[in-house]
């Protein structure tokens, strides 16, 4: 009996879990600089509730930007920041950095037993220790971190000391030793402490690479692509405000920033140090991979339109010759011949009875 | 669609359909690959030479050189022309399949396309504008089919279009029969379901759908045990085969509603036609008329021969 299908068999499909990452270099141009006429830049994009900052990689109004990451930093209530009596004047938004900070703690530390928003730590040692009480918040898009960020490979330089107009003291951030050396007790997936390397003042060097467990600079969480900074990397500036848009703004100190600032300006004041950022990310790629067994007296005639004239086999001269045919196609067929997959091969295959073959479809969810 | 990259290794560039992505948004399990077929659509085998003197490697030279193009995502793009498995290494000829003229089967002459086709008159008004006298008269002309009334109503007319399966050589005599695997006993047809549906050719049955895909492609499979459409061709069936005969699809098209009720598709995938069709002129207040061109694709699934019948719709507007 002819036929033109063939039945896949229960080990003729398995299914396979793989990783493929991307390396993702943002450069501190990008993130300010690039897009500024001198007054506005065109890539960043404030909201009128002033909650956060949100940076694209092209001026936002283009359809061709991609959203890269949104920054914005907060205090816990516990803070020595927190003002009992906050003023609009002398602490703008106090509660919404309070909100924010409260937010990404409930998101990304939980709540202790008795239900309070924890606040963050600095060694992930939720039971005590230090505490990151001052945040800066770098929320990176999905579209750049995909599934997660690729542990270890997190990487970011930044200029801690000097004025906004001259910023120095190059710090290198990274998640050293992630890759072995990481937790799990967040509510959000894994994460690993950032440290910092010690500052260099010559700004066009490389900056000092940071060794595990010295110098703890925040945290970052892998699978919710969320950097936490603490805002004590910054505590060597002597200026903290936007370099290039508002250079009389110029709050003394990074706890007058946080204090005496709005969210988007001590955003713009951070994304103005930015020297660079780097990871690669992570896509979970499931795949089903169907082998087609294609056995020696399998698929040698073809039903093509070109392969009869007058209903003789062009390919044979008489009916001893070997038929042949050529695959160019796969087609994967659900049991009421739906066509649901196909698969193209880049070169013709020849078929005849000297031969088999498996042909290997992979298809990726 | 671009060409996949042949200057290396072999690759497989592979994606899901239209339709596989539907069914695999719907997760209800509909989504469930259990076959595979292979295909050679870019082949052309009249590049074959078979007689080539400098040796058996070089008959497929040319063949062997054909670009491929990336795989399509719809569905009804991709694996047109199926690779068949047959045990048998010997055989010489396979049967093809001949849109059928004779008497009652006729196409329309298209004048100036050297193309024939199907003309599906798809309402009473059209009908009557044809014929010349009313709507529940028969069409007289060859090759147009009353649409509206084909499920047996008066007027249905005997019109139909029957596709011929067998060996069209007369290197076979027709007295022999066709070997029993070559033999079709089930067709698969495509068509387009926003503008009609398939009625057996002794109307009134019609054909029961089995899927209609995403891009509104309606498919039906029908068997020898449907009564109406497939059936056994003897010794003395005419047909156009010249060698030994298989079987035949004979069937008709009804218009769907949506054509006999308004002019949005003609409006849409239409053209105003000029051409006489009958006693419509197609030139006269009154006599105009738009029509869709479309075929039905009516693939053998024992041998994955596939042939397209065109058709077209006419609406008098």
């Amino acid at each position: 009996m002819a036929s033109t299908f063939k039945t896949l068999l229960n080990n003729d499909v398995i299914s396979t879990r793989s990783m493929l990452h991307e390396a993702l270099p943002v450069t501190g141009t990008i993130v300010s600089g690039t897009y500024n006429n001198g007054t506005t830049e065109y890539n960043i994009k404030n909201f009128s509730h002033g909650m956060f900052q949100s940076v694209y990689d092209y001026p936002y109004l283009s359809s061709s930007a991609n959203h890269i990451f949104d920054l914005t930093l907060g205090f816990s209530s516990n803070s020595g920041l927190s003002a009992s009596s906050p003023t609009v004047a002398a602490n703008p938004q106090q509660a919404k950095k309070i909100n924010v900070y409260n937010q990404m703690a409930q998101v990304l530390v939980g709540y202790d037993i008795t239900g309070n928003v924890r606040q963050f730590d600095q060694d992930g040692d939720l039971a005590g220790g230090t505490k990151l009480k001052e945040c800066i918040f770098i929320n990176l898009a999905r579209l750049l971190t995909k599934d997660e960020i690729k542990k270890g490979s997190f990487s970011m330089t930044v200029m801690s000391g000097g004025t906004s107009i001259a910023p120095s003291a190059k710090v290198l951030v990274q998640d050293v030793n992630a890759l072995n050396k990481y937790k799990v007790n967040s509510p959000a997936g894994e994460y690993a402490i950032l440290y910092s390397g010690s500052g260099d003042a010559n700004v066009n060097s490389g900056a000092p690479a940071p060794a595990e467990g010295t110098t703890p600079a925040g945290l970052i969480y892998y699978q919710a692509g969320v950097v936490v900074l603490t805002a004590s990397l910054f505590r060597g500036a002597t200026t903290f405000s936007s370099r290039t848009l508002i250079p009389t703004i110029k709050p003394s100190t990074m706890t007058k920033a946080l204090t005496g600032s709005y969210i988007s300006a001590s955003s713009d004041a951070f994304r103005n140090r930015i020297v660079n950022i780097s990871f690669n990310n992570t896509t979970e790629l499931n795949s089903t991979i169907y082998f087609c067994r294609v056995n020696n007296n399998e698929f040698n005639y073809s039903s093509n339109p070109t392969y009869l004239s007058s209903s003789k086999l062009v390919i044979k001269n008489n009916s001893n010759d070997t038929p042949v045919s050529y695959i160019t196609t796969i087609g994967l067929y659900s049991a009421d011949n739906e066509l649901l997959a196909t698969a193209k091969l880049s070169e013709p295959l020849k078929k005849s009875p000297d031969n088999e073959l498996t042909l290997r479809v992979r298809l990726d969810y | 669609m671009a060409f996949l990259d042949n200057s290396g290794d072999i690759i497989l560039d592979a994606v899901l359909t239209d339709t596989g992505r539907m069914r695999l948004a719907k997760g209800d399990g509909s989504f469930k690959i259990t076959k595979f077929a292979l295909a050679d659509d870019e082949i052309n085998y009249g590049l074959y030479d078979k007689n080539n003197p400098s040796g058996s490697t070089y008959y497929d030279l040319q063949i062997l050189q054909t670009p491929v193009l990336e795989a399509f995502t719809n569905n009804a793009s991709s694996v047109k022309s199926k690779l068949l498995s047959i045990s048998r290494d010997d055989l010489l000829y396979l049967p093809s399949m001949k849109v059928y003229n004779g008497t009652g089967y006729e196409q329309f002459d298209l004048t100036g396309t050297g193309e024939n086709t199907f003309i599906i008159a798809v309402d009473d008004t059209t009908v009557k504008a044809i014929n010349g006298t009313d709507s529940t008269t028969s069409i007289s002309t060859n090759g147009i089919l009353n649409g509206s009334r084909a499920a047996g109503q008066s007027g249905a007319g005997s019109a139909k279009i029957r596709v011929d399966q067998g060996l069209d050589t007369t290197d076979i005599s027709d007295e022999l029969g066709i070997d029993p695997d070559l033999l079709e006993t089930q067709y698969l047809i495509e068509m387009d379901n926003r503008l009609g549906f398939l009625v057996a050719s002794n109307a009134p049955a019609t054909a029961d759908l089995s899927f209609i895909d995403d891009d509104n492609i309606a498919t039906y499979y029908l068997t020898q045990g449907d009564s109406g459409f497939v059936t056994i061709m003897t010794t003395t069936t005419p047909t156009n085969i010249a060698g030994p005969r298989g079987s035949n699809l004979a069937f008709r098209i009804a218009s769907s509603i949506t054509l006999k009720t308004n002019n949005y598709l003609f409006n849409v995938l239409g053209t105003a036609g000029s051409q006489a069709l009958g006693s419509m002129d197609g030139s006269s207040s009154g006599e105009t008329y738009r029509y869709i061109d479309t075929f039905i694709a009516i693939t053998g699934i024992t041998t994955g021969y596939r042939i397209e019948v065109p058709v077209r719709y006419v609406k008098q507007i």
